[in-house]
Protein backbone atom coordinates (compact mmCIF):
# COMPACT_ATOMS: atom_id res chain seq x y z
CA UNK A 1 0.00 0.00 0.00
CA UNK A 2 1.47 3.37 -0.64
CA UNK A 3 0.92 6.16 1.74
CA UNK A 4 2.79 8.91 2.59
CA UNK A 5 2.43 9.29 6.63
CA UNK A 6 1.09 6.86 9.25
CA UNK A 7 -0.45 8.49 12.38
CA UNK A 8 -1.54 6.63 15.49
CA UNK A 9 -4.78 9.07 16.29
CA UNK A 10 -4.80 10.06 20.22
CA UNK A 11 -8.70 10.92 19.83
CA UNK A 12 -11.86 10.48 18.18
CA UNK A 13 -11.54 14.31 16.75
CA UNK A 14 -8.16 14.33 15.60
CA UNK A 15 -8.94 11.86 13.53
CA UNK A 16 -12.35 13.12 12.27
CA UNK A 17 -10.72 16.01 11.32
CA UNK A 18 -8.11 14.40 9.38
CA UNK A 19 -10.52 12.54 7.55
CA UNK A 20 -12.24 15.40 6.68
CA UNK A 21 -9.61 17.37 5.32
CA UNK A 22 -8.86 15.29 2.61
CA UNK A 23 -10.37 11.97 0.83
CA UNK A 24 -6.95 11.06 0.50
CA UNK A 25 -6.54 10.05 4.44
CA UNK A 26 -7.82 6.86 5.51
CA UNK A 27 -8.75 5.36 8.17
CA UNK A 28 -7.23 1.90 8.44
CA UNK A 29 -8.67 -0.70 11.40
CA UNK A 30 -7.09 -4.09 10.15
CA UNK A 31 -6.09 -2.71 7.07
CA UNK A 32 -6.93 -6.15 4.99
CA UNK A 33 -9.04 -4.98 2.63
CA UNK A 34 -7.01 -1.57 2.50
CA UNK A 35 -3.98 -3.80 0.98
CA UNK A 36 -6.88 -5.43 -0.85
CA UNK A 37 -7.73 -2.66 -2.92
CA UNK A 38 -3.99 -1.37 -3.41
CA UNK A 39 -5.15 1.58 -1.42
CA UNK A 40 -3.26 4.91 -2.19
CA UNK A 41 -3.42 7.56 0.39
CA UNK A 42 -2.00 10.08 1.95
CA UNK A 43 -2.39 9.95 5.78
CA UNK A 44 -3.10 6.56 7.23
CA UNK A 45 -5.14 7.45 10.36
CA UNK A 46 -4.93 4.50 13.00
CA UNK A 47 -7.27 4.13 15.55
CA UNK A 48 -5.35 1.69 17.56
CA UNK A 49 -5.15 3.70 20.96
CA UNK A 50 -8.68 4.99 20.95
CA UNK A 51 -9.71 2.20 23.48
CA UNK A 52 -11.98 0.77 20.75
CA UNK A 53 -11.35 -2.89 21.04
CA UNK A 54 -13.20 -3.54 24.27
CA UNK A 55 -16.30 -5.80 24.35
CA UNK A 56 -18.95 -4.69 27.06
CA UNK A 57 -21.91 -6.01 28.43
CA UNK A 58 -24.62 -3.25 28.45
CA UNK A 59 -27.57 -4.60 29.89
CA UNK A 60 -30.10 -4.60 26.66
CA UNK A 61 -26.94 -5.24 24.34
CA UNK A 62 -23.57 -5.90 23.64
CA UNK A 63 -21.44 -3.03 22.66
CA UNK A 64 -18.45 -4.22 20.44
CA UNK A 65 -15.80 -1.68 19.66
CA UNK A 66 -15.20 -0.95 15.60
CA UNK A 67 -11.29 -2.02 16.67
CA UNK A 68 -12.38 -5.42 17.82
CA UNK A 69 -10.64 -8.16 15.66
CA UNK A 70 -12.60 -11.00 14.60
CA UNK A 71 -10.61 -13.18 16.60
CA UNK A 72 -11.97 -11.52 19.67
CA UNK A 73 -15.52 -11.42 18.68
CA UNK A 74 -15.47 -15.21 17.84
CA UNK A 75 -13.67 -16.15 20.99
CA UNK A 76 -16.01 -13.88 23.71
CA UNK A 77 -19.04 -15.50 25.76
CA UNK A 78 -20.64 -12.29 25.37
CA UNK A 79 -21.83 -12.36 21.56
CA UNK A 80 -24.44 -14.79 20.44
CA UNK A 81 -23.07 -18.12 19.46
CA UNK A 82 -24.25 -17.77 15.93
CA UNK A 83 -21.87 -14.65 15.47
CA UNK A 84 -19.52 -16.16 16.63
CA UNK A 85 -19.67 -19.23 14.18
CA UNK A 86 -20.30 -17.02 11.31
CA UNK A 87 -17.03 -14.97 12.61
CA UNK A 88 -14.97 -18.34 12.60
CA UNK A 89 -15.66 -19.53 9.24
CA UNK A 90 -14.05 -16.44 7.66
CA UNK A 91 -10.34 -17.27 6.19
CA UNK A 92 -7.61 -18.82 8.97
CA UNK A 93 -6.91 -17.63 12.64
CA UNK A 94 -3.97 -15.57 11.76
CA UNK A 95 -6.16 -13.31 8.97
CA UNK A 96 -9.18 -13.29 11.71
CA UNK A 97 -6.41 -11.64 13.99
CA UNK A 98 -6.11 -8.72 11.83
CA UNK A 99 -9.51 -8.40 10.33
CA UNK A 100 -11.80 -6.11 12.49
CA UNK A 101 -15.45 -5.95 12.96
CA UNK A 102 -15.58 -1.87 12.26
CA UNK A 103 -13.78 -2.38 9.22
CA UNK A 104 -16.32 -5.42 8.07
CA UNK A 105 -19.23 -3.70 8.73
CA UNK A 106 -17.93 -0.35 7.39
CA UNK A 107 -17.21 -1.82 4.24
CA UNK A 108 -20.35 -2.69 3.32
CA UNK A 109 -18.71 -6.41 1.56
CA UNK A 110 -21.43 -7.67 -0.93
CA UNK A 111 -19.91 -10.74 0.18
CA UNK A 112 -19.95 -9.96 3.72
CA UNK A 113 -20.96 -13.18 6.29
CA UNK A 114 -20.76 -10.70 9.46
CA UNK A 115 -23.12 -8.32 7.76
CA UNK A 116 -25.46 -10.97 7.04
CA UNK A 117 -25.53 -12.83 10.44
CA UNK A 118 -25.91 -9.37 11.94
CA UNK A 119 -28.43 -8.06 9.96
CA UNK A 120 -30.51 -10.87 11.30
CA UNK A 121 -30.48 -9.43 15.00
CA UNK A 122 -31.32 -5.54 16.25
CA UNK A 123 -27.74 -3.96 15.62
CA UNK A 124 -27.16 -0.40 16.15
CA UNK A 125 -23.97 1.84 15.36
CA UNK A 126 -22.31 4.72 16.77
CA UNK A 127 -20.80 6.88 14.79
CA UNK A 128 -18.76 9.80 15.85
CA UNK A 129 -19.30 13.15 15.43
CA UNK A 130 -22.69 11.68 17.57
CA UNK A 131 -25.01 9.43 15.31
CA UNK A 132 -26.74 6.00 15.72
CA UNK A 133 -27.85 3.69 12.58
CA UNK A 134 -29.34 0.57 12.48
CA UNK A 135 -27.45 -1.65 10.74
CA UNK A 136 -29.98 -2.05 8.51
CA UNK A 137 -30.52 1.70 8.00
CA UNK A 138 -26.59 1.48 6.96
CA UNK A 139 -26.43 -1.61 4.62
CA UNK A 140 -29.43 0.55 2.40
CA UNK A 141 -28.09 3.93 2.25
CA UNK A 142 -26.01 4.37 -0.82
CA UNK A 143 -22.18 5.24 -0.14
CA UNK A 144 -20.59 5.07 3.18
CA UNK A 145 -21.26 7.19 6.49
CA UNK A 146 -19.23 10.56 6.70
CA UNK A 147 -18.00 10.01 10.22
CA UNK A 148 -16.13 6.80 12.42
CA UNK A 149 -17.70 3.84 13.54
CA UNK A 150 -16.88 3.18 16.83
CA UNK A 151 -19.26 0.60 18.53
CA UNK A 152 -21.58 -1.72 17.16
CA UNK A 153 -24.33 -2.36 19.34
CA UNK A 154 -25.68 -6.03 19.40
CA UNK A 155 -28.96 -5.76 21.38
CA UNK A 156 -30.32 -9.39 23.58
CA UNK A 157 -33.29 -11.59 22.28
CA UNK A 158 -33.50 -14.84 23.42
CA UNK A 159 -33.87 -16.55 20.16
CA UNK A 160 -33.02 -19.48 18.03
CA UNK A 161 -30.12 -18.83 15.07
CA UNK A 162 -29.08 -20.37 11.98
CA UNK A 163 -25.93 -19.20 9.96
CA UNK A 164 -24.92 -20.93 6.59
CA UNK A 165 -21.88 -20.03 4.70
CA UNK A 166 -21.85 -21.49 1.34
CA UNK A 167 -18.45 -21.40 -0.73
CA UNK A 168 -16.19 -23.73 -2.89
CA UNK A 169 -13.58 -24.10 -0.85
CA UNK A 170 -12.68 -23.51 2.78
CA UNK A 171 -10.86 -20.05 1.83
CA UNK A 172 -13.26 -18.83 -0.47
CA UNK A 173 -15.88 -15.99 -0.37
CA UNK A 174 -19.19 -17.15 0.24
CA UNK A 175 -21.00 -17.58 -3.02
CA UNK A 176 -24.21 -17.05 -0.81
CA UNK A 177 -24.92 -16.81 2.78
CA UNK A 178 -28.07 -17.20 4.83
CA UNK A 179 -28.90 -15.97 8.19
CA UNK A 180 -32.14 -16.75 10.30
CA UNK A 181 -32.86 -15.62 13.65
CA UNK A 182 -36.38 -16.20 15.25
CA UNK A 183 -37.05 -14.45 18.35
CA UNK A 184 -39.16 -12.45 19.82
CA UNK A 185 -40.16 -12.70 15.91
CA UNK A 186 -38.44 -13.89 12.12
CA UNK A 187 -35.66 -12.23 10.65
CA UNK A 188 -34.25 -13.47 7.33
CA UNK A 189 -31.35 -12.87 6.29
CA UNK A 190 -29.70 -13.52 2.16
CA UNK A 191 -26.24 -11.74 1.17
CA UNK A 192 -23.74 -12.66 -1.04
CA UNK A 193 -26.23 -12.67 -4.10
CA UNK A 194 -23.18 -11.50 -4.43
CA UNK A 195 -24.85 -7.72 -3.96
CA UNK A 196 -24.34 -7.37 0.06
CA UNK A 197 -27.10 -8.71 2.52
CA UNK A 198 -30.41 -7.36 2.95
CA UNK A 199 -33.12 -8.60 5.18
CA UNK A 200 -36.17 -10.55 2.98
CA UNK A 201 -39.12 -7.85 4.08
CA UNK A 202 -41.66 -10.04 2.62
CA UNK A 203 -40.81 -12.98 3.95
CA UNK A 204 -40.16 -11.88 7.26
CA UNK A 205 -43.66 -10.42 7.58
CA UNK A 206 -45.54 -14.04 5.73
CA UNK A 207 -44.21 -15.82 8.80
CA UNK A 208 -44.31 -13.06 11.53
CA UNK A 209 -47.83 -13.05 10.31
CA UNK A 210 -48.08 -16.91 11.24
CA UNK A 211 -47.18 -18.13 7.89
CA UNK A 212 -46.03 -21.75 8.69
CA UNK A 213 -45.16 -22.60 5.11
CA UNK A 214 -40.85 -22.53 4.55
CA UNK A 215 -40.89 -23.37 1.51
CA UNK A 216 -43.09 -20.34 0.71
CA UNK A 217 -41.46 -17.87 2.87
CA UNK A 218 -38.38 -19.36 0.88
CA UNK A 219 -39.67 -18.54 -2.64
CA UNK A 220 -40.61 -15.01 -1.03
CA UNK A 221 -37.59 -14.37 -0.11
CA UNK A 222 -35.79 -14.89 -3.42
CA UNK A 223 -38.85 -13.45 -5.52
CA UNK A 224 -38.37 -9.81 -3.71
CA UNK A 225 -34.23 -9.87 -3.87
CA UNK A 226 -31.75 -9.36 -6.18
CA UNK A 227 -29.44 -12.31 -7.61
CA UNK A 228 -26.53 -11.48 -9.84
CA UNK A 229 -23.34 -13.25 -11.62
CA UNK A 230 -19.82 -13.46 -10.89
CA UNK A 231 -17.00 -14.90 -11.62
CA UNK A 232 -17.73 -17.67 -9.00
CA UNK A 233 -21.33 -18.83 -10.15
CA UNK A 234 -24.68 -17.57 -11.77
CA UNK A 235 -27.99 -15.80 -10.20
CA UNK A 236 -29.92 -19.25 -11.16
CA UNK A 237 -27.71 -20.98 -9.46
CA UNK A 238 -27.64 -19.20 -6.46
CA UNK A 239 -31.29 -18.51 -6.04
CA UNK A 240 -31.89 -22.17 -6.00
CA UNK A 241 -29.49 -22.35 -2.95
CA UNK A 242 -31.10 -19.50 -1.08
CA UNK A 243 -34.36 -21.50 -1.80
CA UNK A 244 -32.82 -24.93 -0.33
CA UNK A 245 -30.84 -22.49 2.48
CA UNK A 246 -33.83 -20.51 4.05
CA UNK A 247 -36.16 -23.39 4.13
CA UNK A 248 -34.06 -25.58 5.84
CA UNK A 249 -32.94 -22.31 8.04
CA UNK A 250 -36.57 -21.86 9.13
CA UNK A 251 -36.90 -25.77 9.83
CA UNK A 252 -34.17 -25.58 12.41
CA UNK A 253 -34.72 -22.70 14.13
CA UNK A 254 -38.34 -24.18 14.47
CA UNK A 255 -37.28 -27.28 15.94
CA UNK B 1 9.16 6.45 9.76
CA UNK B 2 11.35 4.62 12.53
CA UNK B 3 9.45 1.64 14.14
CA UNK B 4 10.63 0.10 17.34
CA UNK B 5 9.41 -3.43 18.48
CA UNK B 6 10.70 -6.49 20.35
CA UNK B 7 12.32 -9.08 17.56
CA UNK B 8 12.85 -12.58 18.74
CA UNK B 9 14.10 -11.14 22.08
CA UNK B 10 16.08 -8.60 21.16
CA UNK B 11 14.53 -4.93 20.69
CA UNK B 12 15.08 -3.44 17.29
CA UNK B 13 14.39 -0.19 15.54
CA UNK B 14 13.68 -0.12 12.21
CA UNK B 15 12.84 2.22 9.31
CA UNK B 16 10.61 1.96 7.59
CA UNK B 17 7.74 3.03 4.92
CA UNK B 18 4.55 4.35 6.03
CA UNK B 19 2.20 1.86 4.06
CA UNK B 20 5.06 -1.31 4.47
CA UNK B 21 4.16 -4.85 5.90
CA UNK B 22 5.81 -6.64 8.57
CA UNK B 23 6.41 -9.10 5.73
CA UNK B 24 8.75 -7.25 4.06
CA UNK B 25 10.37 -5.04 6.77
CA UNK B 26 11.07 -8.65 7.99
CA UNK B 27 12.75 -9.91 5.14
CA UNK B 28 14.60 -7.16 4.38
CA UNK B 29 16.11 -6.93 7.53
CA UNK B 30 17.06 -10.37 7.10
CA UNK B 31 14.96 -12.35 8.62
CA UNK B 32 14.09 -15.04 5.47
CA UNK B 33 12.49 -17.66 6.84
CA UNK B 34 9.16 -15.54 6.61
CA UNK B 35 7.93 -16.60 3.34
CA UNK B 36 6.30 -14.26 0.51
CA UNK B 37 3.36 -16.57 -0.78
CA UNK B 38 0.43 -15.27 -2.02
CA UNK B 39 1.36 -11.54 -0.64
CA UNK B 40 -2.67 -11.43 -0.22
CA UNK B 41 -3.68 -12.62 2.59
CA UNK B 42 -4.69 -16.33 1.62
CA UNK B 43 -2.10 -18.51 1.98
CA UNK B 44 -0.76 -18.42 5.75
CA UNK B 45 3.03 -18.93 4.68
CA UNK B 46 4.03 -15.63 6.04
CA UNK B 47 2.44 -15.85 9.67
CA UNK B 48 4.54 -14.47 12.46
CA UNK B 49 3.22 -14.32 16.05
CA UNK B 50 2.58 -10.92 17.74
CA UNK B 51 2.44 -10.43 21.12
CA UNK B 52 2.01 -14.69 21.03
CA UNK B 53 -0.74 -14.55 18.40
CA UNK B 54 -0.61 -15.72 14.97
CA UNK B 55 -0.89 -12.95 12.70
CA UNK B 56 -0.29 -12.98 8.31
CA UNK B 57 2.89 -10.61 8.27
CA UNK B 58 2.12 -9.85 4.72
CA UNK B 59 -1.12 -7.97 5.57
CA UNK B 60 -0.15 -6.20 8.76
CA UNK B 61 1.50 -2.69 8.09
CA UNK B 62 4.78 -2.68 10.35
CA UNK B 63 3.81 0.73 12.14
CA UNK B 64 0.98 -1.41 13.94
CA UNK B 65 3.70 -3.23 15.92
CA UNK B 66 5.18 -0.41 17.70
CA UNK B 67 5.77 -1.32 21.02
CA UNK B 68 4.75 -4.67 20.39
CA UNK B 69 6.53 -8.60 20.88
CA UNK B 70 7.38 -10.17 16.64
CA UNK B 71 8.50 -13.58 17.01
CA UNK B 72 8.96 -15.58 14.32
CA UNK B 73 10.04 -19.26 13.61
CA UNK B 74 13.92 -18.70 14.94
CA UNK B 75 12.57 -17.97 18.51
CA UNK B 76 11.35 -21.65 18.82
CA UNK B 77 13.89 -23.78 17.28
CA UNK B 78 13.42 -26.54 19.35
CA UNK B 79 9.84 -27.13 19.42
CA UNK B 80 10.31 -26.60 15.50
CA UNK B 81 12.77 -29.27 15.16
CA UNK B 82 10.60 -31.81 17.78
CA UNK B 83 7.64 -30.78 15.08
CA UNK B 84 9.72 -31.24 11.79
CA UNK B 85 10.39 -34.90 13.21
CA UNK B 86 6.91 -35.97 13.63
CA UNK B 87 6.36 -34.07 10.59
CA UNK B 88 8.98 -36.43 8.16
CA UNK B 89 7.69 -39.25 10.18
CA UNK B 90 4.14 -38.84 8.53
CA UNK B 91 5.89 -37.23 5.63
CA UNK B 92 4.12 -34.19 5.88
CA UNK B 93 6.42 -32.20 3.98
CA UNK B 94 8.30 -31.68 0.78
CA UNK B 95 9.91 -28.50 0.09
CA UNK B 96 9.61 -26.88 3.09
CA UNK B 97 7.99 -23.57 2.29
CA UNK B 98 5.48 -23.69 4.53
CA UNK B 99 7.03 -25.27 7.54
CA UNK B 100 8.28 -22.18 9.67
CA UNK B 101 4.68 -20.48 9.49
CA UNK B 102 3.15 -24.66 10.62
CA UNK B 103 5.53 -24.03 13.48
CA UNK B 104 4.60 -21.16 14.76
CA UNK B 105 1.00 -22.27 14.09
CA UNK B 106 0.97 -25.01 16.14
CA UNK B 107 3.12 -23.18 18.87
CA UNK B 108 -0.01 -21.08 19.38
CA UNK B 109 -2.40 -23.56 18.99
CA UNK B 110 -0.71 -25.63 21.99
CA UNK B 111 -0.61 -22.21 24.03
CA UNK B 112 -4.24 -21.66 23.14
CA UNK B 113 -5.69 -25.42 23.09
CA UNK B 114 -3.43 -27.72 24.46
CA UNK B 115 -4.99 -30.48 23.91
CA UNK B 116 -6.92 -30.15 20.72
CA UNK B 117 -9.82 -32.54 18.80
CA UNK B 118 -8.86 -33.20 15.27
CA UNK B 119 -11.81 -30.59 14.05
CA UNK B 120 -10.01 -27.85 16.12
CA UNK B 121 -6.69 -28.42 14.69
CA UNK B 122 -8.54 -28.28 11.16
CA UNK B 123 -10.19 -25.30 12.20
CA UNK B 124 -6.70 -23.67 13.45
CA UNK B 125 -4.51 -24.50 10.43
CA UNK B 126 -7.41 -23.88 7.82
CA UNK B 127 -5.48 -20.51 6.37
CA UNK B 128 -2.21 -22.76 6.14
CA UNK B 129 -1.55 -24.39 2.92
CA UNK B 130 0.67 -26.40 1.37
CA UNK B 131 1.25 -26.92 -1.99
CA UNK B 132 2.89 -30.43 -1.85
CA UNK B 133 1.45 -32.74 0.83
CA UNK B 134 -2.40 -33.52 1.59
CA UNK B 135 -3.33 -32.23 4.76
CA UNK B 136 -3.90 -35.56 6.36
CA UNK B 137 -0.05 -36.06 7.11
CA UNK B 138 0.18 -32.82 8.58
CA UNK B 139 -2.65 -33.35 10.76
CA UNK B 140 -1.63 -36.89 12.10
CA UNK B 141 1.78 -34.93 12.83
CA UNK B 142 0.29 -32.05 14.33
CA UNK B 143 -2.13 -34.69 16.50
CA UNK B 144 0.93 -36.93 17.10
CA UNK B 145 3.12 -33.70 18.24
CA UNK B 146 0.31 -32.40 20.40
CA UNK B 147 -0.79 -35.55 21.74
CA UNK B 148 -4.61 -34.09 20.45
CA UNK B 149 -7.94 -35.92 21.68
CA UNK B 150 -9.86 -38.28 19.46
C1 LIG C 1 -8.44 -12.14 1.01
C2 LIG C 1 -9.65 -11.74 1.77
C3 LIG C 1 -10.69 -12.66 1.97
C4 LIG C 1 -11.84 -12.30 2.68
N1 LIG C 1 -12.84 -13.22 2.85
C5 LIG C 1 -13.96 -12.88 3.54
C6 LIG C 1 -15.02 -13.82 3.73
O1 LIG C 1 -14.99 -14.95 3.26
N2 LIG C 1 -16.09 -13.41 4.46
C7 LIG C 1 -16.19 -12.15 5.01
O2 LIG C 1 -17.18 -11.85 5.66
N3 LIG C 1 -15.19 -11.27 4.85
C8 LIG C 1 -14.10 -11.59 4.13
N4 LIG C 1 -13.11 -10.65 3.93
C9 LIG C 1 -13.28 -9.30 4.51
C10 LIG C 1 -12.64 -9.24 5.90
O3 LIG C 1 -13.27 -10.17 6.75
C11 LIG C 1 -12.78 -7.84 6.54
O4 LIG C 1 -14.14 -7.55 6.65
C12 LIG C 1 -12.11 -6.77 5.72
O5 LIG C 1 -10.76 -7.11 5.51
C13 LIG C 1 -12.18 -5.38 6.39
O6 LIG C 1 -11.67 -5.40 7.67
P1 LIG C 1 -10.32 -4.62 8.04
O7 LIG C 1 -10.27 -4.53 9.52
O8 LIG C 1 -9.20 -5.24 7.34
O9 LIG C 1 -10.64 -3.15 7.44
P2 LIG C 1 -9.68 -2.08 6.69
O10 LIG C 1 -9.10 -2.65 5.46
O11 LIG C 1 -8.76 -1.45 7.65
O12 LIG C 1 -10.79 -0.98 6.33
C14 LIG C 1 -11.79 -1.23 5.36
C15 LIG C 1 -12.47 0.10 5.00
O13 LIG C 1 -13.24 0.58 6.09
C16 LIG C 1 -12.76 1.86 6.55
N5 LIG C 1 -12.83 1.77 8.02
C17 LIG C 1 -12.31 0.77 8.79
N6 LIG C 1 -12.66 0.96 10.08
C18 LIG C 1 -13.39 2.09 10.12
C19 LIG C 1 -14.04 2.81 11.19
N7 LIG C 1 -14.00 2.37 12.46
N8 LIG C 1 -14.72 3.93 10.88
C20 LIG C 1 -14.76 4.37 9.59
N9 LIG C 1 -14.18 3.75 8.55
C21 LIG C 1 -13.51 2.62 8.81
C22 LIG C 1 -11.35 1.98 6.00
O14 LIG C 1 -10.99 3.33 5.78
C23 LIG C 1 -11.47 1.22 4.68
O15 LIG C 1 -12.04 2.03 3.70
C24 LIG C 1 -11.96 -10.97 3.20
C25 LIG C 1 -10.93 -10.05 3.02
C26 LIG C 1 -9.78 -10.41 2.31
C27 LIG C 1 -8.69 -9.40 2.15
S1 LIG D 1 1.96 -14.38 1.89
FE1 LIG D 1 0.72 -13.74 3.53
S2 LIG D 1 -1.02 -14.98 3.40
FE2 LIG D 1 0.14 -15.55 1.64
S1 LIG E 1 6.00 -28.77 1.96
FE1 LIG E 1 6.03 -27.60 0.15
S2 LIG E 1 4.50 -26.10 0.52
FE2 LIG E 1 4.33 -27.41 2.21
Amino acid sequence: MKAKSFLRASSLEEAYKLVKESPRNKIVAGGLWLKKGNADVDTLIDLSLLGLEKIEDKKDYVEVGAMVSQRELEKSPLVPEVIREATKAIMGPAFREIATVGGSVYGKYGFSDIITVLLAHHVELVFYPEAVITLDEYVKKPGFYDGILTNIRIFKDKNKAYFKKVEITALDYPILNVAVVKGKEYKVVVGSRPLVAALCENSTKYLNEGGKDFAKAAELAVEELKFGDSIATKSAYRKQLALTYVRRALEEVSK
Amino acid sequence: MLVKFNLNGLDVEINVKPGEYLLDTLRNYGVKSVKKGCDGSSCGACTVLVDDKPVLSCSLLTAKVEGHKVMTVESIQDEAAALSECFSREGADQCGFCNAAFALMVHALKKENPHPTDEEIKDYMVGNLCRCTGYQSQQKAIKAFLGGKK
